[in-house]
């Protein structure tokens, strides 16, 4: 069954307007959106209000190829991706008129130009697998995917008729969307609204339509325990996810501890965009005995490491249907029969995995993947003539390399937090001599890593 | 220097915006650079400059320049 059909089969499902208070069925909501024959992409720039989840929910209803994007990505990012992909129709509502394209009834923008490429008509669903360089590449995911991953994740999660879920998290995200295609599919009410948790509305909200589930990246749960989230009680809520990187230990033991407490339900997990969001979690009852590790793998789906690297590999239902960089990629879609994490993993006696290292190059900042090459090529491009080289600081900076004295680093810095959007005290900046290379001549990252750590503490 | 002017290079800095635009009815999530990641980054910031610990509530509170000048008040910050 299609995604959209599990949807329109449960009958406690009502979405719900964060602002109006406001109840609309998904009957409400439906709208026919028109797919011209060939298989045509639509660029969606959702934020989580009503409009956009009704959007997202009839363009799922439609045979067209969606790819889901931030619409506070900047400007010219997204015209370099419309320039790459060609979208037959774009919704964007920070946007009042978009050149060669026409504004429907529906509120999406059709291109005058028809539909220009050749799609695989088993993707259903394009997530970009960074949020912020602004970087073509796309993660190729089908209906069997996003279903499979949907119902494994209600395999463990207690979502029931009964639930009030707010979307807290971006649905462009995979984490986000996994609440949304979960909730959707099983839970009751699911509150749409751009209000977060340093918000005093968001509160007010979770009071006044009674959230039994709050999801969080890393950068959620630092800020809830900075605001003493754990000195206050919310009798409606009845468990908590968390994913989108590592937890430090301090914050997985004082809310497991806090919800443990109280009867709730505390689910650390592990995914990736790649496995269209989830392949491991923690069973609450474990979590605090085996602080550190991501689990176990969810239904259906299987880990295995790799002989001499230690990298995880899984298997599963929810593996994607491989890369696009180029219009040209959307003509194929080909699982791999497993995925390479990159991440680097021990496991245990009882069969729980633990992540020990990286081997992919990028960094997590707020929860937001960034890729260190594309940040090196905007860099590059933005500041001809010098040479960077980033590396990532235990998921909570990117340290920029750069030789003394061309380029001051505060510019460096401000450039970035502009181009990525993010704040600039994600950004490090540090000067060398001469950049460590390899006995082959290339960056020698493992010598920056290295040599990094004790001046940038100091 | 006197506090205020502290207070708007704080503001600004924290936000990494221009002290210019920071103005009394500058408001949380108004514009793309005051997110809950300035956000909490600015609290530290008044916190580490004034010498006062922000409670939970004062957090969500001080959602707009004049709220942040309403509670610094409170902890007897003359501004």
């Amino acid at each position: 069954m299609s995604l959209y059909g599990l949807i329109a089969r449960n009958q406690h499902l009502r979405y719900v307007d964060a602002i109006t208070g406001k109840h609309y069925t998904l009957a409400d909501l439906q709208a026919t959106v028109e797919a011209p024959d060939e298989q045509a992409l639509a660029f969606l720039y959702l934020d989580n209000s009503i409009a956009s989840v009704k959007m997202l929910l009839n363009c799922l209803n439609s045979r067209l190829t969606l790819a889901l994007l931030s619409p506070k990505l900047h400007i010219e990012y997204k015209q370099r991706l419309e320039e790459v992909y060609a979208p037959y129709y774009i919704y964007d509502t920070t946007r009042d008129e978009i050149p060669d394209f026409d504004i429907e009834e529906s509120g999406l923008y059709r291109s005058h130009r028809g539909v220009r490429n050749v799609i695989h008509p088993d993707i259903k669903l394009m997530l970009s697998t960074s949020g912020t360089t602004g970087s073509p590449k796309f993660v190729k995911l089908s209906e069997n995917n996003l279903v499979q991953n949907a119902l494994s994740i209600l395999n463990y999660l207690p979502v029931n008729s009964s639930d009030v879920t707010p979307l807290n998290l971006p649905v462009f995200y995979s984490y986000g969307l996994s609440v949304f295609t979960t909730n959707s599919i099983a839970g009751g009410q699911v509150v749409c609204g751009n209000r977060d948790v340093v918000q005093k509305e968001f509160w007010e909200d979770m009071e006044r339509y009674g959230y039994t589930s709050v999801a969080g990246v890393p950068y959620v749960y630092e800020v809830l325990h900075r605001i003493g989230f754990n000195r206050k009680e919310y009798p409606s809520l009845r468990y908590m996810t968390q994913a989108g990187g590592k937890l430090s230990a301090s914050l997985v033991k004082s809310f497991g501890e806090y919800l443990s407490e109280r009867d709730k339900h505390f689910f650390v997990m592990y995914g990736q965009t790649e496995a269209t969001a989830r392949m491991a979690y923690m069973p609450p009852h474990n979590l605090l005995r085996k602080i550190g590790a991501i689990g176990i793998p969810i239904k259906g789906g299987q880990f295995t490491l790799a002989p001499e690297t230690n990298e995880l590999l899984y298997s599963g239902p929810n593996v994607f249907g491989g890369y696009a960089v180029s219009a040209a990629d959307l003509g194929t879609f080909e699982q791999p029969p497993v995925l390479h994490t990159g991440d680097v993993a021990k496991v245990d006696a009882d069969g729980y995995y633990y992540i020990t290292g990286r081997l992919k190059r990028f960094v997590k900042l707020f929860g937001t993947r960034v890729n260190l090459d594309e940040v090196e090529m905007i860099l590059n491009q933005e500041i001809q003539g010098e040479t960077f080289a980033c590396i990532g600081m235990e998921d909570k900076q990117l340290l920029v390399f750069h030789r003394h004295g061309i380029q001051d680093d505060a510019s460096i810095r401000s450039l970035l937090a502009k181009k990525l959007g993010l704040h600039p005290t994600a950004f490090k900046v540090q000067q060398i001599d001469d950049f460590p290379l390899t006995p082959n001549g290339k960056l020698d990252y493992t010598a920056l890593q290295q040599g990094a750590l004790p001046q940038v503490q100091a | 220097m006197n506090t205020t002017q502290t207070l708007q290079d704080i503001i600004a800095a924290a936000l990494s915006i221009p002290a210019a635009q920071v103005t009394d009815d500058l408001s949380y999530q108004s514009i793309p650079e005051w997110d809950s990641v300035s956000h909490i980054y600015l609290i530290t910031e008044l916190e580490a400059a004034f010498n006062i610990t922000i409670d939970t509530d004062e957090v969500l509170e001080m959602s707009s320049v004049e709220k942040v000048r309403e509670t610094l008040r409170k902890h007897n910050v003359n501004i």
